[in-house]
């Protein structure tokens, strides 16, 4: 597990509203783009790495197993309220998000968040 | 000499931003109030540049390069950012740094012995510095010194290296050569969960609520400190590490018991409201 890596991918599309867009518009391409991009020559390390399971995960916007996986907790549900506003309709607003979001999660309990 | 006139604790739980609009919902106007006692409370302590102790969520600071506690020496700072704005209805902010207080409190050369501070120059301010300017200084007109400490990106302080920054700060405003009336201003929460398995569902411990009113209550910091271990603290709800920020304070104020001390109830966790105006 690399949570790091994880909490690095969400910070990118939750601070960015173009990256919001654009993950919510192609998942699967925005993660594999990301995962293809990084910072060039002078990368300090393997900077964008996620392993399988977590690039599933993202591929598939699944909140409740990237939490299981050891998400920041204040992060990924950030990320998850903005990818998932856009599917925002008149009887599914903020408030089933956040039942959704929590039965989704009450099973892994308190996990280990601390890269 | 300069003098520290007063410190202050509000929440800056940012969904308050859209939610606490006129007219004010009827769970949320002690909120309303207590954010106005502490706007007057400033005022009346013609505090004239603020520190401003609070929690980067993340913004500025991950876990590349993580300060335990890190002070702006900024002459300008920009607030709040993109998402904050798209998320919760926020309205971006200027402010104004203050680099001679914040050297004050650094040291220029050395850093002081009781801290090993980081310092920036460069620093975008989240909601937990922004939200509470607005809501008890809405002018935006003072001086500010940011003050990150870390209470969410673990490793983190313990709840007595928060109690000697506090100690600290008071030291370093009454050895500044100046004749500034300075002002502390926090925030945090109370027991409080987001994005864990008790998120936005009331207060996941009262409990911890009600002892940690009691501390700043009664002036017991060293209960306050005993109380605040990682375990228990977590054990309230996964963002109540930011609680810490006002044991900074009290250790600040001396110990003295808060003239004011409320975790106001509402629809949202619980609300920390606390306010030491200056001993006279």
């Amino acid at each position: 597990m690399s949570r790091y890596m994880m909490n690095k991918f969400i910070r990118a599309v939750e601070m960015s509203t173009a990256n919001v867009n654009a993950y919510v518009a192609d998942t699967e391409g925005f993660v594999d783009g990301w995962l293809a991009g990084g910072a060039g020559p002078d990368a300090v390390a393997d900077d964008r790495v996620l392993t399988p399971e977590e690039r599933e995960a993202f591929v598939n916007r699944d909140y409740g197993t990237l939490y299981g996986l050891g998400a920041h907790p204040y992060l990924l549900w950030h990320f998850t309220e903005a990818v998932y506003e856009h599917e925002y309709t008149e009887g599914f607003g903020w408030r089933e998000l956040v039942e959704q979001y929590r039965a989704a999660i009450i099973p892994y309990g308190e996990v280990d968040d601390i890269p | 000499m300069a003098e520290l006139v007063m410190a202050a604790a509000t929440p800056h739980n940012p969904l308050l931003w859209r939610a606490m609009r006129e007219p004010v919902p009827d769970d949320l106007v002690q909120v309303e109030v207590n954010f106005r006692r502490i706007r007057d409370a400033i005022t009346e302590a013609g505090v004239d540049t603020l520190i401003v102790l609070g929690t980067d969520h993340v913004r500025q600071f991950f876990s590349d390069n993580s300060p335990a506690f890190i002070v702006g020496k900024a002459a300008s700072y920009h607030g709040t950012y993109e998402n904050e704005v798209r998320t919760f209805g926020m309205e971006y902010a200027e402010l104004t740094g203050n680099p001679d207080l914040a050297t004050q409190i650094t040291g220029r050369e050395v850093l002081p012995e009781t801290i090993d501070f980081s310092v920036s120059h460069e620093w975008r301010l989240d909601h937990s510095f922004v939200l509470p300017l607005q809501y008890v200084r809405p002018e935006l007109d003072l001086p500010i010194v940011p003050i990150h400490a870390n209470s969410i990106l673990p490793p983190l302080p313990t709840a007595a290296r928060f109690a000697a920054l506090g100690q600290h700060l008071r030291a370093a405003v009454e050895s500044w050569d100046s004749d500034a009336r300075v002002g502390l201003l926090t925030s945090g929460h109370m027991a409080t969960d987001v994005g864990g398995p008790r998120t936005f569902n009331g207060s996941p411990d009262p409990e911890f609520d009600a002892e940690a009113v009691e501390w700043m209550r009664d002036g017991d910091l060293d209960g306050a400190i005993a109380g605040c271990r990682y375990d228990r603290i977590m054990a309230a709800g996964n963002v109540t590490y930011q609680y810490v920020n006002i044991v900074a304070a009290l250790a600040a104020m001396q110990g003295r018991p808060a003239d004011l001390a409320e975790a106001t109830t509402s629809r949202f966790a619980s609300s920390p409201f606390f306010l030491w105006r200056a001993a006279s």
